[in-house]
């Protein structure tokens, strides 16, 4: 049985209808929240349903409350596949050998970047600027919305760890996504946001022109589709290849209904070290 | 962590003023019937069995496929349904808003009571799709309170806490932060949109009561409720410019680019069509027809609206629902007469009367008259090698086809003894230049007479479907069938079958869809385009004309601006704000009577858009 922590409960009854105790005969695939839940809830309907069609087998999608319930359904085979961030990937590969399968692409790379935003109009030209004042960031268990921008300041000797920022900011917030984030900079609610480096695609064209990029992060592998380790081989291969077959121009338009990449590619188990250096340095692994 | 959602913008707020296509992130489906609810409520006359749909059925452009009423209490859809019955404007606005304050305060409830797991930030995030339906009312009228409301939903957002990822990097709620942010909200919310203690409002807006009953003219950026589209089409139909496809450059015809950007120019336009970004060629895009365009309440279907309602020119409302689709304008110099009804001879007369009379615009001066017709002269059909000169079908023509083409210059009974091709001439591009009622319509009271309607060509009209004058008809073989049936054709499944197929041959067109590959993407189009607009101040800074030149620079460095967000090469994005920044120094300057200044800052532009210009993708 699902335990309460690993379903979104209230919303839809179709996507939470319980994926456990199932044949092989269905894929159980888990969606993490988005800024927008009553959306996600849609997209999942339609995404599942066509996957299950070039698979020819049941497959079920539900929302997690967040990455440690996708991860949870993992280990204990509430969940087959779970969409996640390079982050919290790396952290389940650490606790239940979690395997990444494809990894999103955006334009054109596999990798992106974490930003810290401000607005033109702002005067701050160095990350030291922002020092007392406030910032968003997206949420605490995200790598472009938070630790990577987080490690700019870090970098550059401003404070040290997490705790340090409480004490050099004014006030730090969670957003609660890239899109709050952004839109509580460009509407100056905060001075700066910390976001994925696409982020401001979020914002109206013309808070696009009102914002600059104060800073910017490594590059960072992309959002990854992640499989339980046990998961049957056989599955997994086909799952990959239906997937990659979304990069066809005939399918491009179901992008849209999976968080909006531009498409698919194999993930690279290498492309994480980087990740899992980060990581560790923030004492997320040991 | 949160995912990027989408490569175009997705904007929160209601979609409002811009050239440039932006989505409409999905609403909540209560929060997308209280938008709609409040367009709607707004037209005159309201359309009531609307209204009432957009609570009892899923609303296009709702996150999720259901109706409003599946998410709302029994005394809340009690409201609503007795509002709705009784037809009663101001009922239904007091109902509507209740249905979102309430949901909030719901949310915003239940968030408290899980405070401390991860369920609590779901329901902020569902309180939060609901505000957002107040949310441009309270950013227009009130300043500080937009503020307060917006850093206690970061807060709230904040105060939830994180379980981390099993332990790594989880952060506690704070009960003390929740508290208080949620008390911010919640008492913003009682004081300013219970909906008992609201004063009657002539428009229904989402400005905030106090501000509202403190009599200050608040005007909110108008906004088209969820389910439009006006700008984001699916493929974008092929232009054929005559001077083009003879080898010529644009920006060699000053006229022609001038008219060009007019065509492409909210500025031309006045009230809600200029605010939202609206032209000529968000209907008639690339010379032929937007086929997505659809605003709830004033199109039937996607392609058309009724151009004479309250919304865009209450003066020329005439409170008649009458969606008209929108024609193709390609070949339009050889088409006329101009409208549906065929009422204007004259192509300059009739865009003078879109301007002034369907969008509120101020009189065009001549000049500007002069180049939109001088533009629009230049569009041509898309070449079709199956027919020739006159009209007839070539070899390339299927059997079918040419089978088709007997029956259509066949005269019929029916037809009073003429033939398709008696109206439809194949050699005066399958039109004859005249009005009929051919049964389309009905007269507007009994014994009156019937509108006529203009015979519109059948060139290229595969791409332009639904077809007749209301779009009614929506494929070739539903009109092949009206006329059997209308005008007792008598024509049996094969020869129904030939004559579609013939239609299909004459309504034919080669490239129809403009290929975007590589780095031929939307933007280079746009770049193409809004750099052979600017081009014309090589002739208007000499000539000191600063009126045309302010015209121009509103829209184009808007554009350019705006059209940034699109580029595939975001890294050159930074570069399009420097140039659109030169151009509106350039009309600055001009604007000023700094002649010198102006030219100088349009060399700049020149300078900087040759050296941009690979990277411009």
């Amino acid at each position: 049985m699902l335990n309460r922590r690993n379903l979104l409960a209230g919303l839809a009854a179709l996507a939470l209808s319980a994926p456990a105790a199932l044949a092989q005969d269905a894929l159980k695939i888990a969606f993490i929240p988005q800024e927008n839940p009553e959306k996600l809830l849609g997209d999942i309907d339609v995404i599942t349903a066509w996957m299950g069609e070039q698979m020819g087998l049941s497959v079920q999608g539900f929302i997690t409350f967040d990455h440690a319930a996708a991860v949870e359904a993992l280990r204990n085979g509430d969940a087959d596949i779970s969409f996640m961030g390079a982050l919290p990937f790396v952290l389940a590969e650490a606790q239940i050998g979690a395997e990444p399968l494809l990894s999103e692409v955006y334009k054109g790379a596999p990798s992106y970047a974490g930003r810290i935003f401000v607005r033109r109009d702002s005067g701050i030209e160095t990350l030291a600027d922002l020092q007392g004042r406030d910032i968003a960031f997206a949420d605490p268990v995200s790598e472009s919305g938070y630790l990577y921008p987080l490690d700019l300041f870090v970098e550059q000797g401003l404070f040290t760890g997490t705790d340090g920022a409480a004490d050099f900011f004014g006030n730090s917030f969670f957003a609660g996504g890239y899109q709050q984030a952004m839109q509580a900079m460009a509407n100056g609610l905060v001075d700066a946001a910390g976001a994925s480096q696409y982020a401001d695609l979020l914002l109206s064209p013309e808070q696009q022109a009102e914002i600059r990029v104060l800073a910017e992060s490594v590059q960072i592998p992309s959002h990854a589709i992640i499989a339980r380790p046990d998961l049957d081989a056989g599955i997994k291969a086909q799952f990959t290849e239906v997937m990659l077959t979304l990069n066809e121009a005939e399918n491009n338009h179901l992008l849209a209904y999976l968080y909006g990449p531009d498409g698919y590619v194999r993930a690279d188990l290498a492309a994480y070290d980087g990740v899992r250096d980060m990581a560790t340095k923030y004492g997320l692994l040991e | 962590m949160k995912r990027f959602l989408a490569t175009t913008a997705l904007c929160l707020l209601p979609a409002m003023a811009q050239a440039t296509a932006l989505e409409d992130a999905p609403w909540a489906p209560r929060a997308a019937a209280y938008r709609l609810t409040l367009f709607l409520g707004n037209l005159d006359p309201m359309p009531w069995d609307l209204l009432d749909s957009s609570w009892t059925t899923p609303v296009a452009g709702s996150a999720r496929d259901i109706a409003a009423f599946e998410n709302m209490t029994e005394s809340e859809t009690r409201g609503i349904s007795q509002a709705l019955e009784d037809q009663d404007r101001q009922a239904l606005f007091l109902a509507a808003t209740d249905v979102i304050e309430n949901g909030i305060l719901r949310s915003l409830a239940k968030a408290s009571d899980n405070l401390g797991t991860p369920e609590a930030a779901q329901h902020i995030a569902r309180a939060e799709t609901l505000y957002r339906a107040f949310a441009d009312g309270i950013q227009a009228a009130d300043r500080s309170g937009f503020h307060q409301n917006g850093r206690a939903w970061l807060a709230l957002n904040s105060a939830v806490g994180s379980a981390g990822l099993s332990q790594a990097g989880a952060l506690e709620a704070d009960r003390d932060a929740f508290n208080a942010a949620r008390e911010t909200i919640e008492t913003y919310l009682m004081q300013n949109y219970t909906a008992a203690d609201f004063m009657p409002r002539s428009t229904l807006t989402t400005v905030p009561e106090t501000i509202h009953s403190s009599g200050a003219e608040i005007e909110v950026p108008v906004a088209l409720p969820p389910g439009s589209n006006i700008a984001d089409q699916r493929e974008l139909p092929r232009l054929v410019l005559q001077f083009e496809e003879a080898g010529l450059d644009e920006a060699d015809m000053p006229l022609v680019a001038y008219g060009d950007m007019l065509f492409d120019s909210p500025e031309i336009f006045g009230g809600p069509a200029r605010d939202l970004g609206m032209a000529c060629s968000t209907c008639h895009n690339r010379s032929d027809v937007n086929r997505d365009f659809f605003i709830p309440g004033l199109s039937s279907h996607a392609g058309g609206m009724d151009v004479d309602g309250s919304f865009f020119n209450s003066m020329f409302n005439d409170r008649t629902d009458d969606h008209l689709d929108t024609p193709s304008m390609r070949g339009i110099r050889f088409t006329a007469p101009y409208g549906r009804d065929g009422r204007e001879s004259s192509l300059r007369r009739f865009t003078r009367n879109v301007i002034v009379t369907e969008f509120a615009g101020k009189e065009p001066t001549p000049f500007q008259l002069d180049a939109l017709i001088a533009y629009m002269r230049q569009f041509d059909f898309l070449p079709n090698p199956k027919i020739d000169d006159a009209g007839r079908l070539t070899d390339l023509a299927s059997e079918a086809a040419k089978r088709g083409e007997a029956l259509f210059n066949t005269p019929f009974e029916g037809l009073n003894g003429r033939a398709c091709a008696t109206c439809h001439t194949p050699d005066r591009n399958f039109r004859d230049g005249m009005t009929y009622d051919i049964g389309s319509s009905e007269a507007p009271f009994e014994g009156g007479t019937v509108t006529q309607f203009d015979t519109p060509t059948l060139r290229n009209i595969n791409f332009s479907a639904p077809y007749m004058h209301d779009g009614s008809l929506p494929t070739l073989e539903s009109v092949v069938d009206w006329f059997n049936d209308s005008k007792s054709l008598g024509l049996d499944d094969a020869e129904r079958g030939d004559l579609t197929a013939y239609l299909y041959a004459v309504g034919d067109g080669e490239d129809p869809y403009q290929v975007f590959k590589g780095r031929e993407t939307t933007f280079r189009l746009a770049w193409e385009e809004l750099t052979t607009f600017a081009s014309t101040l090589n002739t208007l800074i000499p000539m000191q004309d600063a009126e045309n030149i302010a015209l121009l620079v509103d829209t184009v460095a808007a554009d350019l601006a705006a059209d940034a967000s699109t580029m595939v090469n975001q890294a050159a994005k930074a570069d399009v704000y420097r140039l659109s920044s030169l151009l509106r120094a350039a009309g600055d300057a001009s604007a000023g009577d700094n002649w010198a200044e102006a030219a100088a800052a349009w060399d700049a532009f020149k300078t900087l858009q040759s050296e941009l210009d690979e990277a411009m993708y």
